[in-house]
């Protein structure tokens, strides 16, 4: 009997320090007025695109992706595009896959940091992936899986 | 004769030029290969002041590895040149002498759950909660190019509870 009351609370102790739950919360240090909401890195072996895309909402509530340590080929009639889907193969033809897609504009260069606008109305959790996308080729030179920052 | 030869040849050459020309334009419009030699640049600011924040340098979502472990690890630098580790969204599951710490991503002993020996790693603290938003100073001295890697790490039993792989942000 007492050595079952003994187990007992040895099982209780146990369950207590693996089930209890312990909740911190920092605060971001200074926070600022935008809010860092998605974040990912191209990936495209085949045009050589590298950097980070992420997306911020302004205080405004206004949305933006932003490249930074961007690299991509140059190339005709190159977009910035937001895909329906997960993540985009390299070469992937969008046309023939037919996802659907958010137009955010010409690619501004194919070197270095840029902003884009993103509609306001744009569904974020579902389009999570940035596609550098020529369209003449149908070519997806680079693709960013975003993920929540 | 040698007339009539010379100006169907020259009347050829003419047809040549006709269609080739455009065929040419035409694929340098659409291939544009001028475009694999010349680079455009662009460099626009962030879209918000934020020289006063805290600058994110690596980021990488944690994967959870001898317990389930969730979330995003960034590392801070302030204006002053403080750098700290910052997780978010972060869950895993709570145990006994729990420490955050920062290895490097080839370590080999990461690719079990269970460290054998010592594990080569810059502490940062204890765990402060197994769920929650929170920061770690980093040591004024650490080599992030080489400590790229943030780990969930159980120091009683060894136990590599969730590891994040940091890349530059």
């Amino acid at each position: 009997m007492v050595r079952n009351i003994k187990t007992l609370l040895a099982l209780a102790a146990l369950a207590f320090t693996f089930g209890a739950l312990a909740y911190a919360q920092d605060n971001m240090k200074h926070e600022g007025e935008a809010k860092t909401l998605e974040t990912g890195s191209f990936h495209g072996k085949v045009h050589g695109t590298s950097g980070r895309a992420t997306i911020y909402q302004e205080a405004d509530g206004k949305l933006v992706l932003r490249l930074t340590n961007f690299k991509t080929s140059n190339g005709p009639d190159v977009h910035v595009i937001l895909i329906a889907a997960k993540d985009a193969d390299d070469n992937a033809n969008f046309l023939k896959s037919s996802a659907e897609r958010v137009e955010l504009g010409s690619l501004k260069g194919n070197e270095g940091d840029q902003n884009y606008e993103i509609p306001s109305d744009t569904d974020l959790s579902k389009f999570q992936t940035v596609s550098i996308y020529c369209e003449r080729f149908d070519a997806n030179f680079g693709a960013a899986p975003l993920e929540k920052f | 004769m040698n007339t009539h030869v010379g100006s169907w040849v020259l009347h050829r050459k003419w047809i040549l030029a006709a269609v080739g020309l455009p065929i040419l334009v035409a694929a340098w419009w659409a291939f544009r290969p001028e475009k694999l030699w010349i680079n455009q640049k662009v460099s626009e600011p962030a879209p918000f002041a934020s020289s006063t924040d805290p600058q994110p340098l690596y980021t990488g979502r944690l994967e959870g590895k001898a317990h389930q472990t969730s979330g995003r690890a960034t590392i801070y630098k302030t204006p002053d040149g403080k750098q700290y580790l910052r997780l978010t969204d972060f869950s895993t599951s709570n145990g006994p002498d729990v420490h955050v710490v920062l290895v490097r991503s080839d370590e080999a002993n990461l690719t079990q759950e269970i460290v054998k020996g010592q594990l080569d790693s810059v502490e940062l603290g204890s765990l402060k909660g197994n769920q929650g938003d929170q920061n770690y100073d980093l040591p004024a001295s650490v080599d992030l190019q080489k400590y790229n890697a943030a780990v969930i790490y159980c120091e009683r039993f060894h136990a590599v509870f969730g590891l994040a792989r940091l890349e530059q942000f």
